[in-house]
């Protein structure tokens, strides 16, 4: 036991080291506040119409290619995919003020402009997860002559349904006051956060596993690897964290059709392209009650939702999504692509 | 004897004591303020604690009740550390998600802020001497250049607009 728990300690401290986002990707264009990733095909043939993967702004994006046996990424590659990714950087003192208008507007519009004029098509499919789902279903409602399709993987939508300890706690936040007195939602704030989520089953229990497994490798690279991505979290711009908890959480305008970007009302009912909403039933950041009225909201006639038995993450960077769920989110994908 | 140094303390100074007398009730008020806002972050953060160890005293009741009587096997042992994780984690995920504890972690986080900002304004007024731009300063700067930048991207797209009206009339 002894000897086992002096190697998980000394192994904890290599969680740095450990290589993750692996497949192999170029910098198609790169700004101070993201960069544009992409990557490398794996088949001679790929479908003409891209794939634009939008990333959250809470940790980092390579969550989506963790290790190459749970790669999102990979597997839309292995598929025939063409993917692109939005990895969004660390904002600094200076974003302050950056909104979803911003996010949105600018930056994930530049985006698209670069992937179609890349890939000489007119459209794209729209592939959001998390927050960045949100961010890929208010673009569409203002630029849906460039979507084909719009796949997103736990959308927050309807914050007053969020049965989760996050949509609680977002409840009485003060964020005007935030912004005003420290700026960015700084990285300590989100890590007590993430400590009231599942609090001992995974804060505690988990180490209690590793220590148990300390032997297995291939445990042990796994379990640093998520270990890697949990504490890899950047600071949030003050504005659009203002903007979630305020606009999206307390007074839940998304789903009211009343959340403004700039001076544009999102209009959730103005999207017709096809959608696939991807939503998992332990979700404990964004459960599915939240996520699932998208479906209702828009006025697509192909619309899709697809609810898988796994959590927030495992959602897309396990065993599991890469049985259960890449297979089937692929096949409604190819169906619509050209 | 009061009232006579409440008169002293109105006439006006000179030389180097003129400055710090000038600003000596603001400095005072800023302290006072400052004793206040600990207090309400006390309060608020004695409240926040206390629903914390009233999980935690019911945490360790149930993971009683729930773990095995006897301490004989290994097995003994890894269905305590089970009934204590699945205990702790039920009660405290109650708590988490109780309208009770969201609002006694808002009001702590406010206080925590309006303590920040009571340092920063006590702070902001002891630097002036070093002649260098506040925060709020800065801040009015940051939110200029958001506005500039905005409006650049704004001329940009009309710009954009404007080029290519201009060469679909050309072509027809």
């Amino acid at each position: 036991m002894c000897r086992k728990l002096e190697k998980a300690r000394s192994v904890l401290h290599t969680a740095g080291d450990i290589e993750v986002g692996q497949t192999p990707c170029e910098i198609l264009h790169e700004t101070r506040a993201y960069r544009l990733l992409h990557y490398q095909q794996m088949v001679s043939k790929t479908d003409k119409t891209p794939i634009l993967v939008v990333y959250a702004l809470i940790n980092k994006s390579y969550v989506l290619d963790l290790q190459p046996d749970k790669s999102w990424v990979r597997s839309l590659l292995s598929q025939g995919f063409d993917v692109y990714l939005l990895d969004w950087k660390t904002p600094t003192t200076a974003d302050k003020y950056v909104s979803f208008d911003d996010y949105v507007n600018e930056y994930l519009n530049d985006c698209v402009d670069i992937v179609l004029k890349k890939t000489k098509t007119d459209k794209l499919t729209l592939h959001g997860y998390c927050m960045g789902a949100s961010m890929s279903v208010m673009y569409t409602t203002l630029y849906q002559e460039k979507v084909r399709n719009l796949a997103v993987i736990a959308p927050v939508i309807d914050a007053e349904k969020d049965t989760t300890v996050i949509g609680n706690l977002a409840k009485n936040m003060d964020v005007n006051k935030m912004l005003y007195v420290i700026g960015n939602l700084p990285v300590e704030q989100l890590y007590s956060c993430y400590s009231v989520l599942k609090p001992f089953k995974q804060g505690v229990n988990k180490y209690f596993n590793l220590v148990q497994n300390i032997d297995n490798d291939q445990f042990v690279g796994n379990f640093l690897r998520i270990e890697k991505w949990l504490y890899d979290t950047p600071p949030i711009a003050g504005e659009t964290f203002r903007q979630w908890i305020l606009d999206i959480y307390q007074k839940n305008l998304l789903v009211k059709n009343e959340f403004k970007l700039g001076d544009e009302l999102i209009d959730l009912t103005k999207i017709k392209v096809p959608l696939l909403n991807i939503v998992a039933d332990e979700d404990h950041l964004v459960s599915q009650q939240c996520s699932a009225p998208l479906n209702d909201m828009v006025s697509s006639t192909d619309k899709r939702l697809m609810r898988f038995h796994t959590g927030h993450v495992g959602l897309i960077a396990s065993l599991y999504s890469q049985n259960n769920v890449l297979p089937k989110v692929g096949q409604w994908l190819k169906a619509r692509s050209q | 004897m009061y009232n006579f140094w409440a008169e002293v303390l109105k006439m006006p100074t000179i030389g180097p004591m003129y400055a710090f007398s000038k600003d000596l009730g603001a400095y005072a008020n800023d302290f006072m303020n400052l004793g206040k806002i600990m207090c309400e972050l006390k309060i608020r953060n004695d409240n926040y604690w206390a629903l914390v160890n009233a999980a935690y005293a019911r945490a360790i009741k149930d993971t009683a009740e729930r773990a095995p009587k006897q301490f004989l096997t290994k097995d003994d042992f890894e269905n305590y550390r089970r009934a204590a994780i699945e205990a702790f984690e039920d009660v405290f995920t109650d708590l988490f998600s109780s309208s009770e504890f969201s609002a006694a972690y808002g009001n702590l986080f406010s206080a925590q802020l309006d303590f920040s900002r009571a340092l920063q304004g006590i702070a902001e007024k002891n630097l002036k001497v070093l002649n260098m731009p506040t925060r709020g300063e800065v801040d009015e700067m940051l939110k200029d250049i958001h506005e500039l930048k905005k409006n650049v991207r704004e001329l940009k797209k009309s710009i954009e607009m404007i080029k290519n009206d201009r060469s679909r009339s050309a072509t027809t």
